[in-house]
């Protein structure tokens, strides 16, 4: 039957796809939140090897010198991501928070909201609860680097909002993450 | 057929014993199997003629009963006299050329104008007994000729198998036509899509009401994912949940009186019940992984869901009333959105494997879990017509997510939604 022909061309199509599997992230850290942040160490190092530009653009006319403390922590705050179908935090993840961490401290009057996001795969609900967790693993970790936990609401918009729509590793790498807005 | 003199025969014990026997059903969860020849005829003008109206109802009534895979249609190109004559007592009809097509069943139909006022008269008959299986008399305007094609189409399911089909039904869907995700409502063909909401932000995850003519779904509209109840024809709205976190999937209970659903309220995702008015009823599942997407059994004693907690997300049932959970989905990595059929005997699923969904059905105790669907593209929300045969749902393929339907079996995939945006996440109406 011309049925189960096209079941083995589908099969041979699955096989060959699974041969070619997708790529594999080294594991992520398994002590998220307890961990005792290790400022010291971070401070020494550069700020933080992530290639995203801030999210939000300064007028023209403001100097940095002017720049209020809100704007000076929106500028700075920066993305993390996340492994497929994970939540953890990755060594990155926590050097970039660590970062985050230190700029959210020295403008106390911030709020920030942030928004946990997935990539496209795998259910919309299930997606929706899954950056929730991401933004409150991440919300833990600022926490416990000493920021205060009152200043910093959640939300998740599960795989709705990507930040690369295309169907690509790369893509799909960019859109698992959590982001920082500063409400104003 | 012999099936099809054995069903006669059984309508007719049935009409003797004064309706009080259902009649027999034909499963059709093997279409092919068993298709009854049938004869479409043309609906014939009955005063004066108006273009459009009997090849616009041919069309809807011919794609409705082929969806059913119950019928082989009777070339119309083979049709003897009879067909051009308006013969709506079965005395009147010539069955012997109808017989020597080899059809068993058969359709004749007349309309009239009165001012704008239209009646379409419909008859089903049964060739081999000769007898009238079906009359109906349908009162409207031009416009409601598709309307009335899905009627007749669901009466003809019912004179021939014993339960009325879905066509009348409706399905929501949501849609990005907009440049913003908002719930549209269609026919079951794709006919009369609809906008109903105008939130600019997010609109997720529509369910139908039971029984009233009401949709509940989840919205940004207020900053959080908040769940929503609307009433489709006054539009009226309201937020029916708004915990923080979380307030997504909603699932009315059968019986319409409670609504499952995910909140996150205490920082983690749990499946809980609700009442209409949106105070929690009762906690259904207390676990440290995520909990999401509950389908409530037809009988209402048990919710399958999604959870993570042996690892990856699988299929679970929890019992309403004990909260024992036991796992459904072992085969497979990813497995998500669960639908129970209405009719109680399966579970639609979405399997991701190799970056694509796939539809699979299982029974609820676990076995015969069968692959509906193959071929490129994901394939993802599987949900029930309310007679159990078909299921909706979407396909994201090239770049465009679709709505389809199918029949329970994965035959008969059709696209119904029309091309220029992402259409997602559909839901089937009950009768509507």
């Amino acid at each position: 039957m011309q049925n189960l022909s096209t079941r083995l061309l589908v099969m041979l199509f699955v096989l060959t796809l699974l041969a070619a599997g997708c790529a594999k992230k080294p594991v992520a850290e398994e002590a998220v939140v307890e961990e005792t942040p290790q400022v010291s160490v971070v401070e020494e190092q550069q700020p933080v090897a992530v290639v995203e530009e801030s999210v939000n653009e300064m007028p023209s006319s403001s100097s940095s010198s002017t720049m209020s403390a809100a704007e000076k922590a929106a500028a700075g705050l920066m993305r993390v991501y996340f492994d497929f179908d994970q939540y953890l935090l990755t060594d990155v993840a926590k050097d970039t928070l660590a970062n985050n961490a230190k700029l959210l401290k020295a403008a106390p009057g911030v709020m920030v909201k942030i928004e946990g996001h997935c990539d496209e795969r795998g259910s919309d609900e299930y997606n929706l609860a899954l950056g929730e967790k991401r933004a409150l693993a991440t919300k833990n970790y600022l926490v416990s680097l000493g920021v205060s936990a009152s200043r910093l609401s959640v939300i998740s918009y599960g795989e709705e909002m990507p930040l690369d729509p295309a169907k690509t590793e790369t893509a799909w790498a960019k859109n698992r993450r959590a982001e920082f807005k500063v409400k104003r | 057929m012999r099936f099809l003199r054995f069903l006669f025969l059984s309508l007719l014990a049935s009409l003797l014993f004064a309706f009080s026997a259902t009649a027999i059903e034909i499963e059709i969860s093997s279409p092919g199997e068993q298709t009854i020849p049938l004869a479409i005829t043309k609906l014939l003008p009955m005063t004066a003629p108006q273009a459009g109206i009997a090849e616009e109802f041919q069309q809807v009534l011919e794609n409705d009963l082929d969806l059913s895979g119950l019928f082989d249609l009777v070339d119309p190109a083979s049709f003897l006299g009879d067909a051009a004559k308006l013969t709506l007592r079965s005395i009147d009809v010539d069955f012997a050329q109808w017989k020597l097509l080899g059809a068993e069943a058969l359709i004749k139909g007349g309309y009239r104008f009165e001012g704008d006022k239209m009646t379409i008269e419909l008859r089903l008959y049964d060739v081999i007994t000769r007898r009238l299986l079906t009359g109906r008399r349908y009162l409207g305007k031009a416009k409601d000729v598709r309307r009335i094609a899905h009627a007749f189409a669901d009466q003809v399911m019912q004179g021939l198998t014993g339960e009325l089909g879905p066509f009348s039904s409706r399905i929501a869907y949501i849609s990005n036509r907009t440049g913003r995700k908002e719930l549209y409502m269609m026919d079951v063909d794709g006919d009369k899509p609809l906008r109903l909401t105008d939130h600019r932000t997010i609109v997720l995850n529509p369910d139908f009401a039971p029984k009233r003519k009401e949709m509940i779904f989840t919205s940004y509209k207020a900053g959080n994912p908040d769940l929503y109840r609307k009433e489709i024809y006054t539009g009226r709205e309201s937020r029916m949940s708004l915990k923080e976190g979380l307030n997504i999937g909603g699932r009315y209970s059968p019986d319409g009186r409670e609504v499952a659903l995910t909140l996150s309220k205490d920082k983690n995702s749990e499946l809980y019940l609700i009442g209409t008015d949106g105070t929690i009823h009762k906690r259904l599942t207390k676990h440290y992984g995520i909990d999401v997407d509950p389908s409530w059994s037809p009988d209402g004693n048990r919710i399958a869901f999604v959870s993570d907690r042996r690892g990856n997300p699988n299929v679970f049932i929890v019992d309403v009333h004990t909260l024992d959970v036991s796992r459904l989905t072992f085969e497979g990595k990813y497995n998500a959105t669960p639908a129970w059929s209405p009719k109680g005997d399966r579970i639609a699923f979405a399997r991701l494997e190799d970056k694509r969904f796939d539809i699979f059905t299982i029974n609820p105790d676990g076995s015969d879990e069968r692959r509906l669907t193959f071929g490129p593209g994901s394939k993802e929300h599987p949900r029930w017509s309310p007679d159990g045969r078909f299921l909706v749902y979407s396909l994201d393929r090239d770049n465009e997510k679709s709505i389809w339907i199918m029949r329970a079996d994965g035959t008969g995939a059709r696209r119904i939604s029309a091309p220029g945006g992402d259409d997602t996440h559909p839901a089937w109406s009950g009768r509507w």
